[in-house]
């Protein structure tokens, strides 16, 4: 092979290889640029099947937006996006705290509220950066194989009486939930929990801590203990208890004293379409769409218009059914935004102590 | 025939940029985020410095890799020897039970540890039946389970240099040391064992290093005492989105690294570990 050929084959090399790699980095945006789509970030699971049936499917077809469905959620990612101007999701599912927080990294659009009608939303979920999607409780969950419905804990207090209520505990690996229920634990009523004092919070933390077998990372982990026989006490967020029900486990939730929260719809900074974005999060913020999404998942509306769509056992069963919400916690995302970085580092110190 | 040496400099082309484009370019990106961010400054190491829980989570880091990596070598080397010395059928299907595991995910091989070990799990439901316990062991979400979980993943990079150096060694030369006087176990410790070091250093720094950045299965396995850089990382990384303390974080566990594996080849003599000795 003389020098010249093999120069040139080297470089073809070289080349197809970057091509094919420009492809790949480009698939999306090449893809984009044949018919306006709308890529969708959540949560995968259960709560994106149902966002799927009841929300993303309709959608489509009432608008001919096509949707593009990606998961799980993933907040590097959202800031790896923005930060390098390759945005790949144009509307993701995140957690209350993250609407502040993204805020305040400069990774979201402002939503525009001349096309968002926000009537019937409750207004704790509207933010200048982000909107409820759905409400959801952290709840005390248990093995109905172990405690009989009725003889199960039903505070906080009980939950940490570790002589009357025996059995393996899984809690969440986090300080988020946690500080709150041991306030809870500790007699703090309801509507004093926060700001939270954080020093007696960890005080009490100091009693459960021997007694906790597992500290769940993710969501589907206290559900698989509980099904499992793993534990027989847990903190979990109450689809995922609903999930493993409907499979036929042994498990029942407790809606005193849990804590409730939402997930918002936010646009990344730089999305490619933020029209179709702000279309969809107009649209699904209704009454039927908010009355279909709950209907297919025990998780509450965030448009109080929706309860009209809502039938009586199904409100029961929400985590904003009057009779469950008003025994629980409301999360205070601000307080959280402010302390939470620090409050994770004093976290992993006293896990490890 | 000779060829002219830079045809071979050529070759080295693709993987260089290889490496400069996803090996050198994101590690340099990473050491300046470490320093950049927010502004210019070591803020982010005196935060690691200042606080005792980063070193405590380094040390649990090195200790729980430094176990890993002996137990994966005493059950490795054997199983290696073992391989070695097997006729060619058995070999290669012993070889196909050592590789196929990493044909499956991670997440599924740790999952399958959860089933195995649990309260209620294969092991523990055994160990009543029979009669040998009447309480279930802790297996699980502690040290052993995680400890467990890690040797069996990390087992094949430990078996496969091993053997790859067994493979080329002679073993008449055993005959010919029991032949001039030595016992069987002089033969191994002085003609067997120096010749395989070599594979027997690779494999050991291959599943050192790679138990340090190991994530998944102490994640899913380990206890509330057994947390690992890496799952620091992935908190200040992917939850707390601060990149400064998250570079900070893995400069430090990559400079220590990188330390440890210079000092062992000085201390081994650097072909040794790299080049197979003929």
């Amino acid at each position: 092979m003389s020098s010249i050929t093999r120069r040139y084959v080297l470089k073809m090399g070289v080349l197809t290889a970057a091509a094919s790699a420009a492809t790949r980095a480009g698939g999306p945006w090449i893809a984009r640029a044949q018919s306006k789509q709308l890529v969708v970030c959540s949560w995968g699971g259960a709560y994106q099947e149902a966002q799927r049936k009841t929300m993303f499917q309709p959608f489509e077809k009432e608008t001919g937006i096509k949707i593009v469905e990606a998961s799980p959620t993933d907040y590097g990612k959202l800031k790896a996006m923005v930060q390098s101007g390759n945005v790949e999701w144009d509307l993701v599912d995140v957690g209350d705290l993250n609407v502040v927080a993204g805020a305040k990294d400069n990774l979201l659009e402002p939503l525009d509220y001349q096309t968002i009608d926000t009537k019937g939303v409750f207004p704790q979920v509207v933010h200048k950066y982000g909107i409820g999607t759905i409400y959801y409780s952290t709840v005390l969950a248990y093995s109905t194989k172990k405690y009989a419905k009725g003889d199960h804990p039903k505070t906080w207090a009980q939950f940490w009486d570790v002589g009357k209520f025996p059995g393996p505990r899984t809690m969440r690996n986090n300080p988020l939930d946690n500080l709150e229920f041991a306030l809870l634990a500790d007699d703090v009523p309801i509507d004093k929990v926060y700001p939270l004092d954080v020093e007696r919070a960890f005080r009490v933390m100091d009693r459960i801590k021997p007694h906790v077998n597992v500290w769940w990372t993710t969501g589907a982990q206290p559900a698989q203990l509980l099904a499992d026989g793993e534990v027989e006490l847990a903190t979990s967020w109450n689809g995922r208890i609903y999930a493993i029900q409907k499979q036929g486990a042994r498990a029942g939730l407790e809606w005193n004293q849990g804590k409730l929260q939402w997930d918002s719809w936010v646009i990344p900074r730089g999305s490619k379409n933020k029209d179709g974005a702000m279309k969809f999060i107009a649209w699904s913020t209704q009454p039927k769409p908010q009355a279909a999404i709950v209907n297919e998942i025990p998780y509450g509306p965030v448009n109080q218009r929706a309860f009209e769509f809502i039938g009586a056992q199904a409100a029961r069963d929400m985590p904003t059914a009057p009779d469950n919400a008003k025994r629980q916690v409301m999360v205070d995302p601000v307080w959280w935004g402010e302390h939470r970085n620090v409050l994770v580092e004093r976290w992993n110190a006293w896990l490890l102590k | 025939m000779r060829r002219p040496r830079w045809t071979s400099e050529w070759l080295l082309v693709p993987a260089l940029a290889w490496l400069g484009v996803f090996f050198v370019y994101p590690i340099g990106r990473l050491f300046y985020a470490s320093l950049f961010t927010p502004t210019l400054s070591l803020g982010n190491y005196a935060k690691l410095g200042g606080s005792p829980i980063y070193l405590k989570v380094f040390v649990n880091t090195f200790e729980i890799s430094a176990t890993v990596t002996l137990i994966a070598l005493l059950l490795g080397y054997p199983l290696a020897f073992l391989l070695a010395t097997a006729g060619r059928r058995a070999a290669g299907l012993m070889l196909i039970g050592i590789v196929l595991p990493l044909w499956t995910s991670v997440l599924v091989r740790t999952y399958a540890w959860m089933v195995l070990l649990g309260r209620r799990g294969l092991v523990n439901e055994g160990l009543q039946t029979i009669g040998l316990t009447d309480a279930p062991l802790p297996l699980l979400y502690n040290r052993l389970g995680m400890t467990i979980g890690m040797v069996h993943v990390l087992l094949p990079f430990m078996v496969l240099p091993i053997y790859s150096v067994m493979k080329g060694i002679d073993v008449d030369l055993l005959k010919a040391a029991q032949n001039l006087g030595a016992n069987r176990r002089q033969a191994f410790l002085r003609v067997y064992l120096p010749l395989s070091l070599s594979g027997l250093a690779t494999g050991c720094l291959v599943v050192f290093v790679t138990a340090l950045g190991f994530f998944v299965t102490p994640a899913l396995l380990g206890g509330r005492g057994d947390t690992m850089i890496a799952m620091l990382i992935d908190v200040q990384v992917s939850q707390l989105l601060d990149w400064g303390l998250g570079s900070a974080l893995a400069v430090v566990l990559f400079a220590v690294t990188a330390a440890i594996l210079l000092a062992v080849q000085r201390l081994t003599g650097a072909e040794r570990l790299w080049v197979r000795v003929p």
